[in-house]
């Protein structure tokens, strides 16, 4: 086995209540790395077309790459996979902490998790002693609690806990997996997969180790890396006051949403900016395994309503989906949503969009107080904020609604709501706005698993690197590549950091190391992928780049397989019809029919089906999944 | 009836202390519990990356979002070399770090237990006793440590232990010559 894996694949059969240990094929590190890459070819696989996410036949898989565990910066990552509740098509959450680490500890570089459980079970792996462990006194416990009480249990402090809470439990839609008390894996519903399989928590504790090919050229590198995260005056800024520096860069541009997305700018952004926050609420510095970065702040409420509030987060789309997005300039209220949202289980961006779309279709008239039960939405309630979020996580009255989402919601609701729903696919818009940052528009629209801001996420436009950007797309491509108000090369932009990402998510490490502007790119995963594997095929970028347009193909085949065409590559008409209304993007709309084209042709996807040509499928060697259609 | 000063001070009991010259020195406040340093001692002292033996521990409380890194020393007196039967764990007589001499070790896990920062570990795999000896003065930890929190030289705290020793040795010395010379000293 190349090194930096474990070789093994667990899976647990929940009806059978059985363990099982399999080899990891050698055949498939080549064209899939690890990580995303291994997930979808083993959900592609073994899933059936058409399944019901909640069913008893969708399997939850966490996966780890060859890095993860390892000392390269940020490598602690792990990533959760599954057919999405919330969207009907690919899912997939990554989350930081020190699950993915103490898994390849335990001896395992995927956990597979089928079937379903008759009764509340936690999944309790400790080594090679495997265990299903009853739940029954657990269920209901919110996920620090039942945290808490699994390391109690074990009587060990040091046992990883991936844990649902009672969202997840109640299955609603947009239900997250907590790790670590605060790490969240949030979006597209893996909450509500294990709730479905009546699996409160999974508990690991490893003590073996991640070898790799190199160790002395490995960890050389490693170490030339935590200098580099160390020595980058970003990065620097990020361990000082995390995502939240974005606020004040976002209202400076235009493209904090405000109201849902009705507008880019927002009056209170002030309150929600770093520079304020840190100096009168954050009391320390938390970091996910193996990084210098250490993003995470604990903050402490001493007074108003929130008193007492001791909690990590929340991140820039958190102050956006609590904070903006309701027009809320207070940072207390946004920490006090985030905990609830941490304890219950719940994704915070879903959580705030769907609230949004409520509050502007009650106070445009579309839904009155009848539909909410008496509650009277506003913009800027703090207080109905918390409610409303404790009446998602409990299923309760309104709250049920909205527990599945701004689209379905909206769509039993009908009236014309459609129109304040703000998702595509399904998955609700994160905290970026196409009409003033074209390339994200097209993310949003192509992304495998709904409007995704992690997976093709450009910030060299938007910031405006220009040598960045000439290094790496050329410099005849300025200056229209970096003008974030043009339609024109966004696709190229788009599909390099798409496939860029797409490495960074087998590896797996840390957004953080590619985002502003990047730390890594991929000639740095080209150098330190042989020396993790002893894989030479690794270390020319062009190989790891067809490696990436086969994983987004196969992801693309995934919905492909689930109905998902061209038509669903599709913008909020806020964006595409709606004109900016103020700010610098003031008067701008998305024109996505341009972008998409250039897109389907660098991908090499049809460009009436915006699905993949049997040539391309040829190129990336994906015809095996014809017998699984 | 109270017991007069000079009783007082004739029952303390002078602890051997011993002075370090360099140490680890930990500073919790700076530590985000990345756990780098694990990493690094393990792949320094066992080739891979195993934080389950690596000679230091972060212990993190998600809860409370506290993380305290736990590193063999400061140990005026050290359990470890006290407990052990067999002689086996002893202080370097110059660099003052305590190590094991692994041919006398005859695996009781004593030390184990009585390490009070809970970093001596017995290696179930290859029957051994695993101790932090500092890298030999060039500690791994304190050079992959990020923020700070963990750093390597003389602790100016130690001071404080030192001076005590150094006054009670001064009282007795006064209660000493009081007593051959009947100074009357108070």
């Amino acid at each position: 086995m190349a090194g930096g894996y474990t070789g093994k694949i667990l899976r647990v059969n929940l009806t059978e209540e059985k363990f099982k240990i399999e080899t990891l094929p050698d055949e498939w590190i080549k064209p899939y790395i690890g990580g995303d890459g291994f997930g979808a070819k083993l959900l592609f696989e073994e899933l059936p077309a058409g399944i019901d996410p909640l069913s008893e036949q969708n399997k939850l898989i966490i996966a780890t790459g060859p890095i993860t565990g390892t000392m390269w910066p940020m490598s602690g990552r792990t990533v959760l996979i599954s057919k999405a509740p919330l969207t009907g098509i690919w899912g997939e959450s990554h989350v930081g902490g020190f699950l993915g680490a103490e898994l390849k500890y335990a001896g395992y570089d995927m956990l597979v998790i089928e079937g379903k459980s008759e009764k509340p079970v936690y999944i309790d792996i400790h080594d090679s002693d495997l265990q299903l462990r009853d739940a029954k006194n657990k269920w209901g416990f919110t996920t620090d609690t039942v945290t808490t009480a699994i390391k109690k249990d074990k009587h060990d402090p040091d046992v990883q806990v991936a844990a649902i809470g009672p969202a997840g439990e109640r299955k609603v839609r947009y239900a997250s997996v907590m790790i670590n008390h605060a790490r969240a894996a949030g979006r597209t519903g893996m909450g509500a997969v294990l709730g479905s399989k009546n699996v409160k928590a999974i508990a690991i504790r490893g003590h073996g180790a991640v070898e790799v090919h190199d160790l002395e050229g490995f960890m050389k590198f490693a170490k030339e890396g935590h200098m580099r995260v160390r020595t980058n005056p970003i990065a620097q800024e990020m361990s000082k006051v995390g995502t939240w520096g974005l606020v004040a860069v976002k209202q400076e541009i235009g493209e904090l949403p405000t109201f849902n997305h009705q507008t880019g700018v927002f009056d209170g952004w002030e309150k929600l900016s770093g520079d304020y926050i840190r100096p009168r609420y954050t009391i320390g510095d938390r970091a996910c395994f193996g990084c210098s970065l250490g993003c995470k702040k604990v903050n402490y409420i001493q007074d108003g309503p929130f008193a007492g509030t001791l909690e990590e987060g929340p991140e820039y789309e958190g102050l956006m989906a609590f904070g903006s997005l309701l027009g809320i300039d207070d940072f207390a209220t946004t920490l006090k949503a985030n905990q609830i949202c941490n304890r219950y289980g719940m994704d915070i961006i879903s959580a705030g969009s769907t609230i949004a779309f409520a509050i502007e279709a009650f106070v445009k008239g579309a839904i009155t107080e009848k539909d909410t039960g008496g509650l009277k939405l506003e913009w800027g309630n703090r207080e109905q904020l918390i409610k409303l979020l404790e009446m998602i996580g409990e299923r309760d009255g309104f709250g049920a609604l909205l527990a599945e989402g701004s689209k379905r919601a909206a769509d039993s609701l009908g009236r014309g709501t459609a129109k304040f729903a703000i998702h595509v696919k399904g998955m609700e818009v994160s905290g970026q706005d196409g009409r003033t940052h074209r390339s994200i528009a097209l993310g949003h629209a192509t992304g495998a698993r709904g409007a995704d801001h992690l997976r093709s996420l450009v910030v060299v436009d938007q910031l405006g690197y220009e040598d960045v950007a000439a290094k790496r797309w050329g410099a005849d491509k300025l200056p229209e590549i970096i003008d974030p108000y043009t339609e024109k090369y966004k696709a190229n932009a788009v599909f390099e950091s798409e496939n860029a990402y797409c490495i960074r998510d087998t590896l797996i490490v840390c957004w953080y190391t590619v985002s502003w502007p990047p730390i890594f790119w991929m000639e740095d995963f080209a150098k330190i992928l042989p020396l993790a594997t002893g894989e030479n095929y690794f270390s020319k970028v062009e190989n790891l780049t067809e490696i990436a347009e086969r994983q987004v193909t196969l992801k693309r085949l995934f919905n492909a397989r689930e109905g998902i065409t061209k038509k669903d590559d599709s913008l909020p008409d806020r964006f595409t019809k709606d004109p900016m209304p103020e700010g610098p993007g003031k008067g701008q709309t998305v024109d996505l029919e341009p972008m998409l084209r250039d897109y389907y042709t660098l991908r090499g996807w049809d460009l009436e089906t915006g699905l993949p040509t049997d040539k391309t499928m040829k190129r990336l060697s994906l015809e095996w999944t014809k017998a699984h259609s | 009836m109270p017991k007069n000063y000079r009783e007082v001070v004739s029952n303390i009991i002078d602890h051997e202390v011993v002075y370090l010259p360099s140490q680890l020195i930990v500073d919790f406040n700076k530590c985000t519990g990345c756990r780098i340093c694990e990493l690094a001692c393990s792949a320094k002292h066992e080739g891979k990356f195993q934080p389950s033996l690596a000679r230091l521990k972060i212990i993190r409380y998600d809860d409370l979002g506290i993380d305290i890194p736990n590193v063999c020393g400061p140990c005026e007196t050290a359990p470890c070399v006290d407990i052990c039967p067999v002689f086996a764990m002893r202080r370097d007589p110059i660099t003052k770090m305590t190590y094991i001499d692994e041919d006398m070790c005859i695996l009781c896990k004593s030390c184990v237990g009585a390490c009070v920062n809970g970093v001596i570990l017995l290696d179930t795999v290859k029957m051994r006793i695993i101790k932090c000896d500092h890298c030999g003065g060039d500690p791994e930890c304190a050079k992959a440590c990020p923020t700070g929190a963990i750093t390597y030289g003389p602790d100016t705290s130690l001071a404080t232990v030192d001076r005590h020793g150094k006054i009670l040795s001064y009282m007795k010395e006064i209660e000493r010559t009081d007593k051959v010379h009947e100074t009357g000293a108070e």
